[in-house]
């Protein structure tokens, strides 16, 4: 098997891995060699699926010796199978990299033989990249879960991120699915590099060596196991805070095996959700959103019509509308339609001019949304006053209508029987709901 | 009767015109920039205006630049320059007003007003320069030439090349490579440590001393094989990855070469089990 095809196989058996940040590092050229961090990460190209891609993601092995129901590469899969030797996958890393196709590696793969022998052979490409061939872009190294506390240690050497994938939300599905996995296996490796990191960080002397620079991140899979998107935040959460996750990934379960145990075959991504449950880490990640705001165990599910932002506005009418003059910068990121820039801009010019709404237009700022929840100092104190259950109608995206087909053999007559409108109680809903 | 400037289209150019603005009290009506290729800021020219050549002066420049320095800052005078960049119909103008009002001196605070309704516009525009910047990080993409230069072509809506330069310089300081701008005819080579950058009259022939080889190749089949069939979304990849980019794209602009026979079982078992369920 030559290389090319081994690329497209085990390139092809790690696009189910979501992770694709090259950020979090900002580790200069090496003497002699090539290759430097980015700190904000660089996106190189984009699929046709448009996801970006940024690193040289592939697996080492996918001849897996576990069973994971949900995974490509399971070993019960009849499937092509192939392993790199770590001369061809460096050798194909730093041709591309020359070529700035690139912004580094990211390696992971199938468990062979023992996790400690898997593991072994990711830490050998990436000790050979960094101390022979002088490379310094980005590597991330996946931690096999059951891989020994010392080589994951060494990992973390030559690595600027590792991460090792929860998959599912919630421990008792994990061993349904994965029966050779538990909480424990995965959560020991995380504790563990996040504890080393915590005590590198701790000796900032300027020769001590790296240490994960970037940090860690973990991926969960949505959709697959009947989980709410209120135990997903919570531990997407307790990642943030507790393991110091840089990122915590989410991806909308795309049934890949027929296993009774899973979603039907047939059943479309989850999209949507997956998108709805991004934007609500975009709040606990740069807005200061804690995750009980954005959910509670009365309303678990985020609402599919408007993005997690909007819902939490309009279920704290007692906040809005906000003076853009004097609040709070906390409170002015909390306004629907204004994101960080914005906020920091009408921060910064708050003090030598007033801000108007032409100002806001010129910054970016979405009118649209926002026009509910601020208002203008000259607007009288009794007018100050939202109203969620009229402004939700207006704030959720109207269905387009489409051409009516002159053909159709549809009756233009209202049908016999009315169906229920299926949408999710959600407090604001107004009690009429009207039929559309 | 007003003006229209001519000048050579360098940023110190720019400052030098303005400079003589006001010290000849000009009464301008729009800029012409010199330049050998066309932009959209071209179509903006005013066919009353009668034509003033002014001669770029460094020394000029430099006090103009110590001027916006002292009465703004250090970084409104860098975001000036990224603006001036984008090359848009009329960015001249847009500076100029700032200016005017900067120097009128009715308000102290103007130069550290983010706010102000011609600074904010600057901004956008500074923004959109700068991300196009970082985008180009990502799609300048090298091929290899025989004598082992790696060359690469990029066509950018705005000026940009110059500021990517000391990412490329700082990525492989050890190596030697050139990237062209192939709109604007303007080149950069790096070798034996030092940055050169030259005008390239005929910049369609460089391709041709690097053409794609077996990475290139495996580059495209790789970028094929990452897309998630069921998750298909074109408009977001346009949104993404802007067609107009794609001409310098391998992976996008290459034709599909034997595409990848990949796990077919996988696609069959899938099939046998929708069959399963109908």
């Amino acid at each position: 098997m030559d290389i090319r095809d081994k690329l497209n196989i085990l390139g092809d058996a790690a696009k189910y891995d979501v992770s694709c940040s090259s950020s979090g590092s900002k580790r200069q050229s090496p003497k002699g060699g090539m290759g430097c961090g980015y700190s904000s990460g660089i996106c190189h190209t984009w699929s046709a699926d448009g996801r970006c891609i940024s690193l040289l993601k592939v697996l080492f092995s996918n001849a897996c010796k576990y069973d994971c129901a949900y995974c490509v590469n399971r070993r019960s899969n009849d499937i092509p199978r192939a392993t790199f030797t770590p001369k061809e996958l460096i050798n194909l890393t730093l041709e591309f990299y020359r070529r700035n196709y690139i912004e580094g590696l990211f390696l992971s793969s199938a468990v062979i033989g023992s996790p400690d022998y898997t593991m072994e052979l990711l830490i050998k490409v990436a000790k050979e990249l960094r101390l022979v061939h002088h490379f310094g872009g980005y590597i991330h190294l996946k931690a096999i879960p059951g891989a020994s506390s010392r080589l994951l240690f060494e990992a973390g050497l030559y690595a600027d991120r590792s991460s090792v994938n929860i998959e599912i939300p919630s421990d008792k599905q994990l061993q349904y699915l994965a029966p050779e996995k538990n909480y424990a296996s995965i959560y020991r490796p995380m504790n563990f590099l996040a504890e080393r990191k915590l005590e590198y960080k701790a000796d900032k002397s300027k020769y001590s060596p790296k240490f994960l620079p970037a940090g860690q991140s973990t991926q969960m899979i949505v959709g697959a196991s009947g989980e709410t998107d209120l135990q997903i935040l919570t531990l997407s959460a307790g990642f943030y805070k507790q393991q110091q996750m840089k990122r915590v990934y989410f991806s909308g379960y795309v049934p890949v095996n027929a296993d009774k145990r899973l979603p039907v075959i047939t059943t479309k991504p989850p999209l949507l959700r997956e998108h709805r449950l991004y934007q609500a880490d975009w709040l606990m990640r740069f807005y200061k959103f804690e995750y009980n705001e954005i959910l509670d165990e009365k309303n678990p599910f985020l609402d599919p019509d408007l993005d997690p932002k909007v819902m939490w506005a309009l279920r704290h009418p007692e906040f809005f509308p906000i003076d853009l003059q004097t609040a709070d910068y906390e409170m002015i990121l909390r306004v629907p339609g204004i994101g960080v820039k914005s906020a920091q801009l009408i921060v910064s010019g708050r003090r030598y001019s007033k801000i108007r709404l032409q100002h806001l237009k010129k910054m970016g700022v979405v009118l649209k949304r926002a026009k509910y929840f601020i208002y203008d100092s000259d607007v009288p104190p009794e007018l100050r006053k939202l109203y969620p259950e009229m402004i939700r109608p207006l704030l959720v995206a109207k269905p387009k209508s489409d051409q009516l087909d002159l053909f159709d053999n549809m009756p233009l007559a209202l049908p016999a029987t009315i169906s229920q409108p299926v949408s999710q109680p959600t407090m604001f809903q107004p009690a009429l709901t009207s039929s559309s | 009767m007003s003006l229209a400037i001519h000048y050579d289209s360098s940023f110190d150019g720019f400052l030098t015109a303005v400079f003589e603005i006001y010290r000849q009290h000009l009464d301008v009506s729009c800029f012409v920039a010199e330049r050998s290729y066309e932009t959209e800021g071209d179509a903006a020219t005013d066919l009353f205006a009668q034509p003033f050549h002014i001669e770029t002066s460094e020394q000029s420049a430099e006090r103009l630049k110590r001027a916006i320095e002292k009465m703004a800052s250090l970084d409104v005078l860098k975001l000036l320059e990224t603006c001036f960049r984008s090359e848009t119909a009329g960015i001249e103008m847009n500076i100029l007003a700032y200016l005017r009002k900067l120097f009128a001196g009715l308000d102290p605070n103007y130069g550290r007003n983010p706010t102000s309704l011609e600074m904010i516009s600057l901004i956008t525009i500074a923004r959109s320069v700068r991300r196009e910047m970082d985008a180009m990080l990502g799609m300048v993409r090298f091929n290899k030439a025989p004598d082992g230069m790696y060359i690469a072509e990029i066509e950018p809506k705005y000026d940009v090349l110059e500021m990517i330069v000391g990412h490329f310089r700082g990525r492989y300081p050890n190596g030697s490579w050139a990237i062209v701008d192939v709109k604007r005819g303007l080149g950069v080579y790096y070798e034996n440590r030092r940055t050169h950058f030259v005008t390239v009259p005929d910049p369609s022939s460089i391709a041709a001393h690097a053409p794609p080889d077996q990475f290139t190749q495996m580059w495209k089949s790789y970028y094929d094989t990452m897309a998630i069939k069921e998750r298909i979304n074109p408009r977001l990849l346009r949104r993404c990855l802007p067609v107009r980019y794609w001409k310098h794209l391998p992976e996008r602009s290459l034709g599909t070469v034997s595409t990848p026979q990949l796990p077919s079982s996988v696609a069959k078992e899938n099939a046998f089990a929708s069959l399963r369920l109908k």
